[in-house]
């Protein structure tokens, strides 16, 4: 809120408080009707006095009761819970901070978005490809790209046709950007969790790329959404969150329940880093040793959860002749 | 044109004769006509004599006339026992009720057959006729020298009583359970049926042959079959009684494989860690490497085999060991990298087993410290539906300690009962040892 009030020199004072009669009306219910006087000197100087509140008026972050010109020396007065400032002629104003570098601006403009989130993207491609060459470098290269891009496209494709339909405009950049920033965001928080893992020697659960994977989904639907319909953030969240959670249940129950039944399958996915990221210690192999007398009880377990699900499985003819 | 090629003929015929006598030129002459007439003679007689004591033996799924599978037995006592492989009736011992077994002669007489006793463990079988009895076949008291004429007799596919010479090798070397080695052929369906010496005595019960090779088959030798033939006559067992002596077999079978594995493990010095080599003289053991000179890494993988497994049923095998060490070495990588490569070896997966006869693995995974170094290991165990107590284990370890070198253990082990399997699994990891 900004009130600019004109003090001539036979007036230099001006009122504070909740009522209209005040000078500067203030909306706030810890304020009195008129709460405080501000006297403007002639050299410039800004005094403050209390009309007699129950509250009083707060000066530098000190609260004073019944103050009569209390000097502002920080040009600041709190009234109940609403802070003034008081600026003047005699005021003198540095001179306006240089403009460096806008980012906030610029993180608003889908271009320059779109292509942090495509060089992100691109980072990530480039160190996977680093990281198992020189088994033919260029050729993982184009080939993770060009998947990558066709896939890409199509989505943006979809995206943008939306944004066509609903709001009339394209916004393929805003498109590209989201897209592409999920899925950096995505691939960059995985490699971080493995690292993580490995670091402090935690095995690493299976399901983990699967709820990240969702997530990041679930986020790039959000955005996509806002910025391709009419629908408002709340609706767009719901929906975005329906379609990750359902892509999980589908990918849980097609691809991670048969494997949790299949008999060959061992949950192994160890990523193994340098040795001197290794943070807490290994342990003692005696240790390990006993804790592996559970296995019986556990593998036991299993067999009986298969046994109750499907106590005689598909059979196998044998082969012909003996 | 009469009168030429009167000229040319015995040309041509001498041309035939001085190109035998050159390809037989360091041979004393070959007397072609007797020798192939004195053993068609040889197995004319075996044939004859033994013809009513082999039967053919055929599995029938439901009640259907048409066999599913069927193998060779022959007699072995005068009232209608007949000895088989176990593979040829495993059908009806793992699946009671599923399937019935028929015998048929030579002459075509078939009757019902039921299984008395079987030996999971030497692949041998004994099934009782009602209806048919024939006499035994002779014994033969000691196992084959290497170099003598055999014989083997079985139904060979759908062709009818068949009968193939061979050469005897004698016992297979190295190998967990007693086979002879017959140099002659053994095909699908004359399983069970029995091998002869010259004088006409069994020394063997066909057993197998090599896929794609030539003429490498295996008998079961004899003298494995006597305790089993000792039994050939008693009461028959119901379904209940041959599943609890199959379990008996193979609990047995377990504490053989790891007796036979038992003492200090052996190791070999490869890549700068010492790991398990061979451990037993029945374990087959290859080693290769990467022979390009560019590579990035040098990469040694070394895979041992037991071939110790008994077969249950076919494509069910329990009772075996094997490993894998896949030892990596830098040279221009740099350790992220060869960190790298390192994890795209250490993916465990179990051995290869139906859903049918197992359930799901469970594991424990942690980084603990070996000898020398630290490892992040892995170690499965699944447990069977049906063979009570009877254990899978798989075994993963990853050297995590060295920026330039490493490596990445598989082991599985199949059928054997919990504690002392996972004694021998601790042994495996305690015998691995980083050189300074």
């Amino acid at each position: 809120m900004r009130e600019r009030v004109t003090l001539n020199s036979p007036r230099r004072t001006l009122t504070v408080g909740r009522s209209v009669k005040a000078d500067v009306t203030v909306d706030d219910e810890h304020v009195a009707p008129l709460h405080a006087s501000i006297e403007i000197t002639s050299d410039g100087r800004i005094l403050a006095t209390d009309l007699g509140t129950t509250n009083g008026i707060i000066v530098s972050g000190k609260r004073y009761h019944a103050a009569r010109d209390m000097e502002l020396a920080g040009r600041e007065l709190q009234v109940g819970r609403t802070r003034l400032r008081v600026r003047t002629e005699h005021q003198e104003l540095s001179p306006e901070k240089a403009d460096l570098f806008d980012v906030a601006a610029r993180f608003h403009d889908p271009a320059w978005l779109a292509a942090a989130c495509l060089l992100a993207l691109g980072a990530q491609l480039a160190y996977s490809s680093w990281l198992v060459a020189p088994q033919d470098l260029t050729a993982t290269m184009v080939s993770l790209l060009g998947s990558m891009a066709l896939v890409l496209a199509l989505w943006v494709f979809v995206w943008a046709l939306l944004s066509r339909v609903m709001r009339g405009e394209w916004s393929w950049l805003r498109h590209i950007a989201i897209s592409a920033g999920a899925l950096a965001i995505y691939l960059c928080v995985d490699s971080l969790f493995d690292i993580s893992m490995y670091v402090f020697s935690l095995p690493t659960p299976d399901r983990n790329i699967a709820w990240l994977g969702a997530m990041a989904l679930g986020c790039a639907v959000c955005l996509h959404l806002i910025h391709a319909s009419s629908l408002g953030t709340r609706s767009s969240i719901q929906i975005a969150a329906i379609v990750a959670l359902a892509v999980l249940a589908i990918g849980y129950w097609r691809f991670q329940r048969p494997l949790e039944r299949e008999v060959n399958y061992i949950a192994s996915n160890i990523r193994i880093y340098p040795a001197y990221l290794r943070l807490s210690a290994a342990q003692s192999a005696e240790t390990y040793y006993q804790s592996l007398t559970g296995l019986r009880d556990a593998a036991d377990k299993k067999v009986q959860a298969a046994i109750a699900e499907d106590p005689d499985p598909d059979d196998i003819r044998p082969v012909e002749g003996d | 044109m009469k009168m030429r090629r009167g000229r040319i003929l015995p040309f041509i015929v001498a041309a035939i004769v001085i190109f035998l006598d050159t390809a037989y030129a360091q041979e004393p002459p070959l007397p072609f006509q007797s020798v192939a007439s004195a053993t068609s003679e040889s197995a004319r007689e075996i044939l004859g004599r033994v013809r009513p004591s082999v039967i053919m033996i055929s599995g029938f799924y439901g009640t259907n006339s048409a066999p599913a599978f069927h193998g060779t037995g022959f007699s072995v006592t005068a009232d209608g026992a007949f000895l088989t492989n176990y593979h040829v009736v495993a059908e009806l011992v793992t699946l009671p009720g599923k399937y019935r077994l028929e015998y048929r002669t030579n002459e075509g007489k078939t009757g019902k057959l039921q299984v008395v006793v079987v030996d999971v463990r030497h692949d041998l079988a004994v099934v009782r006729a009602d209806d048919y009895a024939a006499p035994p076949l002779k014994i033969a008291s000691s196992n084959p020298e290497k170099g003598e004429r055999a014989f083997s007799v079985g139904f060979p596919l759908d062709v009818g009583l068949t009968i193939t010479e061979g050469i005897s090798n004698g016992l297979v070397q190295d190998s967990f359970e007693a086979r002879l080695h017959y140099s002659g052929a053994i095909n699908a369906g004359m399983s069970g049926g029995p091998a002869f010496d010259a004088s006409g005595n069994v020394i063997g019960i066909n057993v197998s042959g090599y896929f794609l090779q030539q003429l490498v088959s295996f008998l079961v030798p004899v003298d494995r079959a006597k305790s089993l033939i000792a039994r050939a006559s008693g009461p028959l067992p119901d379904a209940e009684m041959l599943k609890a002596d199959v379990l008996a077999q193979v609990r047995a079978h377990s504490n053989d494989l790891l007796g036979a594995l038992d003492g200090p493990i052996k190791t070999q010095v490869v890549g700068g860690f010492i790991l398990p080599a061979q451990l037993a003289p029945f374990v087959d053991c290859s080693a290769s490497g990467d022979t390009s000179s560019n590579r990035p890494v040098d990469r040694v993988r070394i895979e041992c085999n037991g071939k110790a497994g008994i077969q249950l049923r076919p494509g069910f095998v329990v009772g075996d060991i094997h490993y894998i060490h896949t030892i990596l070495t830098d040279s221009k990588l740099g350790s992220w990298r060869f960190a790298n490569r390192l994890s795209a070896f250490s993916a465990a997966s179990g051995r290869f087993g139906l859903r049918q006869h197992l359930g799901p693995f469970a594991c424990e995974t942690r980084a603990i410290k070996l000898k020398g170094f630290d490892a992040n290991a892995i170690v499965c165990a699944r447990g069977y539906r049906k063979l009570t107590g009877i254990y899978d284990f798989t075994v993963r370890v990853v050297s995590l300690s060295y920026p330039d070198r490493g490596f990445v253990s598989h082991l599985d082990l199949s059928g054997l009962e919990f504690d002392s399997g996972l004694a021998f699994v601790q042994r495996f990891l305690e015998s691995m040892e980083s050189q300074p």
